[in-house]
């Protein structure tokens, strides 16, 4: 039987991942967003970080809410975010055709990211994200 | 035959040295900050600062007073015990990022410093549970001491994720409940909510955190991008002893010879 092609569920798409060295407040979020957006050949921006939750989940204190001053609704070019975590990564996914296009937004990437970040990051090109389906996504339910 | 002197911890490196002055009682450690009685108690929630003790019995010199016990005769009970105090709880959770000492060694601590406690250790946290009294003048002395740092050491009863995320932008650990924050204008942490982040009435301020620099002199962490405990030949070796002899003890106790 022929071995399925390397392109079966279509090439992966490379991403760019940005450790920050220091997690993120909203405000440094917020700018770091507005400096990516309008870099041309983006995809779509992944973020993880620390989950700071709406309300208090256990203890006596459970249901209060929990008022964290970092969760906040930005404004990233015009459109509202909820930001229900403490920012530490990135994930930018580009949609280049060659390796020069890949060289030159992953440029532009650095210089937003070295404007806005002020305590330093980590920069790696790759593919950190699942692109195509694998066996649990044809679980049953 | 010689006198037996009490030994603390090997080592000639900076968290060995300050591992044995934790440990050891007859060292009195710094005094960095001062908070006062009644925010101690904010911090922790048991009871309103003025309010009375409560208590789950009789004070000891009233109960059973006839009972010939030798127990009773050998052991000094602390004054909660005395008074029949409650047993509550505080703990910290230390950051990985070189605060000034790590649960395992605040057990060991604890158990070496003070009487009438229990504690627990578990990865990023170590409790203290004692008689409420007793407990306040303890905390008191935890949060006062060198053993703290505003922003890497956190007063967490629940919920104490955070030892080993990432600090935040002014240098905080991170606390998913924000129980303190940080005082732009003061330069200092200030605590917003009690040890199981239910708000407070007032605002209690525990100073201004340590720099970096400062925190490799005072921590008990070692870490390869600090002091590797590989650098410390008689702390690798005192492991290594340790280690060795609990795998014979377990596994070839027959050669375990001149221990």
């Amino acid at each position: 039987m022929p071995k399925p092609p390397v392109d079966y569920a279509n090439v992966p798409l490379p991403e760019v991942r940005i450790m920050t060295n220091r997690l993120l407040s909203a405000k440094t979020t917020e700018a770091v967003l507005n400096a990516i957006d309008p870099i041309q050949h983006i995809r779509q921006v992944n973020m993880t970080g620390e989950s700071l939750p709406a309300v208090i989940g256990s203890g006596p204190g459970k249901g209060l809410p929990n008022n964290h001053t970092e969760r906040q609704v930005i404004n990233v070019a015009g459109r509202e975010v909820e930001l229900r975590c403490l920012v530490g990564a990135f994930y930018i996914e580009l949609e280049v055709d060659d390796t020069d296009m890949l060289e030159a937004t992953v440029k532009e990437i650095r210089s937003a990211c070295e404007s806005t970040i002020p305590d330093g990051f980590s920069l790696d090109i790759g593919r950190y994200s699942k692109y195509k389906p694998s066996l649990n996504d044809y679980r049953s339910a | 035959m010689a006198k037996y002197e009490r030994q603390f911890y090997p080592g000639k490196s900076v968290p060995a040295a300050n591992r044995r002055r934790y440990m050891d009682p007859k060292v009195k450690l710094k005094k960095l900050r001062s908070v006062s009685a009644d925010d101690v108690v904010r911090l922790m929630g048991h009871r309103a600062p003025g309010e009375a003790y409560k208590s789950i019995h009789p004070p000891i010199a009233e109960v059973d007073a006839k009972v010939d016990c030798p127990i009773r005769k050998i052991v000094e009970p602390i004054e909660g015990a005395k008074t029949g105090d409650r047993v509550r709880y505080i703990q910290f959770t230390d950051s990985v990022y070189f605060a000034p000492i790590s649960p395992y060694q605040r057990a060991w601590m604890y158990m070496s410093r003070y009487r009438g406690i229990d504690t627990g250790t578990l990865s990023g946290r170590q409790i203290i549970e004692v008689r409420e009294r007793d407990l306040e003048r303890i905390a008191k002395d935890l949060i006062e001491n060198e053993t703290f740092d505003p922003a890497l050491t956190g007063i967490r009863g629940a919920t104490v994720h955070g030892h080993a995320c990432r600090l935040d932008e002014h240098g905080l650990m991170f606390d998913g409940w924000q129980r303190y924050l940080w005082d732009d204008k003061k330069k200092e942490v200030v605590y917003v909510k009690d040890q199981v982040a239910i708000p407070i009435d007032t605002k209690v301020y525990v100073g201004k955190p340590d720099s970096q620099k400062k925190l490799r002199g005072r921590t008990t962490i070692f870490r390869a991008d600090g002091v590797d405990m590989r650098d410390d030949k008689e702390v690798t070796d005192f492991y290594i002893r340790i280690h060795w002899l609990r795998t014979l003890g377990g596994y070839r106790p027959f050669d375990v010879k001149g221990e």
